[in-house]
């Protein structure tokens, strides 16, 4: 093992993902070295401030069931909505709300890639999540949506598509689904 | 030349050829951020870390006052040993802590040391933005449940040595991203 050690060795020694030889020679080394012990620390609060991140579901991210059953067993709110290609859900969110998850349930077998495009009321794409992180035949794909942006966002409607590309660049659609917010707190009637 | 400058291994030689408060200060000194590091690492509990430091310094000094360890080179290949063997001691006392928490409804978030360095929350979110949407989904689900391989890889359909090359490249990318705005 090199000197320093890199950053991301010291993030599995964190996750204790290292093997008990490499976690060995880590160990002495950090008895040794003050300034591998300072990559640590980095480590350690980079660790921390992505897990407290996580728990403000501010994060707009693809997520597992795992992670959601997780947040849920750890006392945070999760509001989920679940919709089918094609559905229209209508939703809110309150102030005790502390996740916010779409299940958009769809065919993504045979798919190379799969894109996650959030459209107006119009059906205009606004923007996109490129080559989002589902496995191959998954029943649905889980989206946290910012809490923070859910929460100050005024009534609307947003049309979400989940489009597959194949390996020649062409892309197909999944399935669409429309989600109408209705806002149930305070604020602004609009942005 | 002054204690701060003696290496680890003249300070153990100066503590065992007799009383030598300066070179056990320093040694108290040097020693106890690191050892803080193998208790946090292990008992993922800033007090709990705490006591092990005290353990582990103490135990170290009255072996080196004794003139226990022979090859004064091998100070922390002494003190490792000293910390496994403290950890477990010290969990049965973590564990008791963390019921009493539980029983309590106390929230217990990982009590870090001052010297962590600060971290700007919204530069973080940021940089956790410009990630790969893979990217981004592998690191917060390690960190937020601190697991590694196999959830995460069979969540991605990929394998857990695939999933070490995801967590590593973005580690590398969010500390550039982090030092970026430093």
């Amino acid at each position: 093992m090199t000197h320093p050690i890199d950053v991301a060795v010291l993030a599995d020694y964190w996750l204790a993902a290292l093997s008990p030889s490499d976690e060995e020679v880590v160990e002495q080394h950090l008895l040794e070295c003050d300034a591998c012990g300072s990559r640590l620390r980095e480590i350690i609060a980079l660790a921390d401030g992505i897990r407290r991140l996580a728990r403000t579901g501010s994060l707009r991210m693809i997520v597992s069931d795992a992670f959601v059953s997780r947040a849920a067993d750890e006392g945070l709110q999760v509001r989920e909505y679940s919709s089918a290609p094609g559905g229209s859900v209508y939703c809110t969110v309150t102030a005790d709300d502390d996740l916010l998850i779409a299940r958009l349930t769809g065919d993504v077998s045979g798919v190379a890639r799969l894109d996650l495009a959030f459209c107006d009321a119009q059906g205009v794409e606004q923007r996109r999540l490129p080559d989002i992180p589902v496995r191959a035949g998954a029943p649905s794909v889980l989206y946290q949506e910012s809490m923070a942006f859910a929460k100050a966002a005024p009534d609307n409607t947003m049309i979400v598509r989940l489009l597959g590309i194949d390996d020649g660049g062409r892309e197909h659609l999944v399935g669409e689904y429309t989600f109408h917010h209705t806002r149930s707190l305070p604020g602004p009637g609009e942005w | 030349m002054t204690v701060v400058e003696l290496s680890d291994a003249d300070l153990v030689r100066r503590i065992e050829s007799g009383s030598d408060a300066a070179a056990e200060s320093e040694l108290f000194r040097r020693m106890a951020p690191r050892v803080r590091l193998y208790g946090l690492r292990h008992l993922r509990d800033g007090y709990a870390a705490d006591d092990l430091t005290q353990q582990v310094l103490m135990t170290t000094l009255e072996a080196l006052r004794a003139g226990r360890l022979r090859e004064p080179e091998k100070l922390a290949s002494f003190v490792l040993g000293t910390c496994r063997m403290a950890v477990l001691d010290l969990r049965r006392g973590a564990a008791r802590r963390a019921r009493l928490m539980e029983e309590f409804g106390a929230d217990t978030p990982l009590s870090i040391e001052p010297s962590v360095p600060h971290l700007d929350g919204e530069r973080l979110t940021r940089c956790l933005e410009a990630l790969k949407e893979r990217e981004r989904t592998v690191v917060v689900m390690t960190f937020y449940d601190e697991r590694t391989g196999s959830d995460v890889a069979s969540f991605l359909g990929i394998s857990a040595a695939h999933v070490r090359v995801v967590r590593h490249r973005a580690i590398h990318q969010l500390r550039d991203c982090m030092e970026a705005g430093a």
